[in-house]
């Protein structure tokens, strides 16, 4: 408690907080405008932590995560279009409420129900993260392997569109993971004889290439950086009372841990959690035919939910070491780049940095929802930003931060490979998540694996007879297979339909 | 001749990628008396998940040969992303043996150009963003986050 009451004190010191509220702020514009996003915002700012103490460096990186998640219900608001796959619900109802002249309304349920969502997952976090520490530092190098298996498979096997290209992308970041010297014996793996690669392949040079490079040279050859007209009306005040809240609260509770708990499974973020809540918002609501029209329940459900996976994918990312998505994957590289490494023993040995990280993000949320309210009436603007300009300013820092790396232009080269190959993946329906958690997770899988042999005397058996463990891999199998399992039975229901409709019709 | 589909493509892709990584893992030397499988278990482990799943999206995309299949991009659009990158390839050259100085007025003022879809850009303003832009990136990195940018081979 102590530990964190200093933490919530190094956070409000005025510079870190005015790093914060600058931040945030940035952060706020990056989850409004569809195209940018928060991972985008910490691939850029991940090189200028180089030079900056790893206080400062969580500082900002937090901040922005947080503003960036919290932001992407603005556009999806005012002009229908999501910020990011987290606020696809919000859509259903938050433009057709802005159609209606009640964007100032939607606006404010959006940014409450963010910051309920947000600060509470938060705290829960705070407090169950170092418990399953606590725990995982009972765990060997079998229970870590197939917790990196399982996560590597949850998140391709979940991935949009089929299996396969979830689990071929996860294999390009193994393979990716793979370059440079092996973990054990620093044998060195397709470096083709080039020096530079002995050290692997550089993670801001992969985040920048096949984040905000591809992005941006996508979206150009797509046609999609033109913005729709917003409305402005009736943007004055809050336009949300306590007796709002207390009139959604079974919707709003159920969003929360909904949220708390696809935010904690690896690989099932903000994305699939608004979804979820929506869903269930519509079929508890008496009027489930108002959906989509413009039922403010459709917001707190959708709102709630993917703010509070931000609190659920924390605590396996502190408690564990393991990314829940491609942002905390991100936020495990920079604990690497500032030589910390995320896990049980990072939360017991370091526990001052660990209290700094959670302090943060709660001052971080408290700071949004200041600066939402504050600045409610000039969110249309913020998607009035030219994007020809914003684009070729990211363009430039991004090879500012592919150099400064190790301040060799080869970094740059890798960082143009990477964005062919993500331009690729794009045109192939490849998802880069399962690549980035693979690629981040490969040196620990690779690790925990050998070393978990070697421990027992060059015996597999360990992995299947440690509980823990034989349950992990299960699940990771369970994974893979199941999707074959349910399309073999819709397909078994769907014959009998088939035949049943026949039968009658005869 | 109907075309390909898109995961048959994918398919043959990572199946050649396949081939040339394995021809590559085997030039992994393997320390003596092991007692773990070595260096070269998960590259195998790796290529085996994307040679399965290329079969996978082989078999996949030629069921679904007669399903219509919508471009990835729209008219141009290739054309386009292959201008992009190569402007990209030309400005890390000239960051190489130019610099981050002489190079980066001319890349701001180009990339804002190529992205500027069907918006109207004026050039003179144009020219005075990328001066700006270069002076503020240059004083920000250098002198505020104390990161190198590159002088340039030539310099």
């Amino acid at each position: 408690m102590v530990d964190y009451l200093n933490a919530i004190l190094v956070c409000l010191n005025p510079v870190n907080l005015i790093l914060i509220i600058a931040m945030v702020s940035l952060g706020i514009v990056f989850g409004a405008i569809p195209g940018l996003s928060a991972t985008l915002g910490i691939a850029l700012l991940l090189p200028i932590t180089f030079g900056l103490s790893s206080t400062t460096s969580f500082v900002l990186l937090l901040a922005i995560w947080i503003g960036g998640v919290s932001g992407t219900f603005i556009s999806a608001v005012l002009i229908g279009i999501p910020g990011s796959s987290s606020a696809i619900a919000t859509c259903f109802d938050g433009y057709p409420m802005t159609k209606k002249g009640e964007a100032g309304k939607a606006l404010g349920i959006g940014m409450t129900a963010s910051f309920i969502g947000s600060v509470f997952s938060i705290l829960l976090a705070t407090v169950l993260s170092p418990i399953i520490a606590n725990l995982a530092l009972k765990l060997g190098p079998w229970e870590y392997f197939s917790l990196c298996f399982c996560a590597i498979t949850l998140i391709a096997s979940l991935s949009k569109g089929s299996i396969f290209k979830g689990l071929m992308a996860a294999g390009i970041g193994l393979l990716m993971g793979c370059v440079g010297s092996d973990p054990i014996n620093g044998m060195s793996r397709f470096t083709f004889g080039n020096n530079n690669l002995y050290g692997g392949i550089s993670t801001v040079a992969q985040m920048l290439g096949m984040f905000a490079m591809c992005q941006i040279i996508r979206d150009n050859a797509k046609g999609s950086t033109k913005m729709p007209e917003c409305s402005v009306e009736n943007m004055k005040g809050l336009g949300v009372s306590f007796k709002d809240i207390f009139s959604n609260i079974k919707t709003i509770l159920f969003a929360f841990f909904v949220g708390l708990w696809i935010g904690f499974l690896p690989g099932m973020g903000s994305g699939i959690s608004n979804m979820v809540a929506y869903g269930y918002a519509k079929s508890i609501s008496k009027e489930p035919e108002t959906f989509g029209e413009g039922n403010p329940a459709g917001i707190w459900a959708s709102e709630t939910a993917n703010n509070a996976s931000l609190g659920g994918a924390l605590i396996p990312m502190m408690a564990l070491g393991i990314p829940g998505d491609g942002i905390t994957a991100m936020l495990i590289a920079a604990l690497t780049i500032h030589g910390l490494q995320a896990g049980p023993l990072f939360m017991v040995e370091q526990k001052d940095l660990a209290m700094l990280i959670f302090a943060c993000v709660l001052v971080s949320a408290i700071v949004t929802y200041i600066i939402q309210v504050i600045t409610k009436r000039w969110f249309p603007y913020i998607l009035k930003v030219p994007y020809h300009y914003l684009y070729t300013v990211i363009l430039v820092i991004s090879f500012i931060g592919g150099y400064g790396i190790s301040n060799n232009i080869f970094d740059i080269y890798v960082m143009l490979f990477l964005c062919l190959l993500s331009v690729f993946m794009s045109i192939a329906g490849l998802p880069t998540s399962p690549l980035v958690l693979a690629f981040i997770l490969e040196p620990k899988l690779e690790g925990y694996f050998r070393r978990g042999i070697s421990y027992a005397h060059g015996s597999y058996s360990e992995f299947f007879t440690r509980p823990v463990s034989c349950i992990l891999l299960l699940i990771a199998v369970a994974c893979v297979v199941w999707p074959f399992i349910s399309d073999a039975i819709k397909k078994r229901k769907n014959n009998k339909a088939a035949q049943g409709v026949v039968g009658n019709n005869g | 001749m109907k075309k390909p589909r898109r995961d048959v493509i994918t398919g043959i892709v990572g199946l050649l990628g396949c081939a040339f990584f394995l021809f590559y893992v085997q030039k992994i030397k393997m320390p003596p008396k092991l007692l773990e499988p070595g260096p070269r278990l998960l590259p195998y482990v790796a290529i085996t998940i994307i040679a399965l799943s290329s079969i996978a999206l082989i078999i996949q995309g030629i069921k679904d040969r007669d399903k219509s299949e919508k471009p990835y991009f729209p008219a141009g659009g290739i054309k386009k992303i292959t201008k992009s990158f190569i402007m990209l390839c030309i400005y890390a050259l000239a960051l190489n043996y130019l610099g981050f100085i002489i190079s980066t007025p001319f890349a701001t003022f180009a990339f804002i150009y190529d992205l500027k879809g069907d918006s109207k850009v004026k050039p003179i303003p144009s020219a005075i963003i990328a001066i700006v832009v270069t002076a503020a990136l240059y004083l920000m990195f250098v002198f505020g986050f104390q990161v190198r940018l590159p002088a340039g081979k030539l310099f």
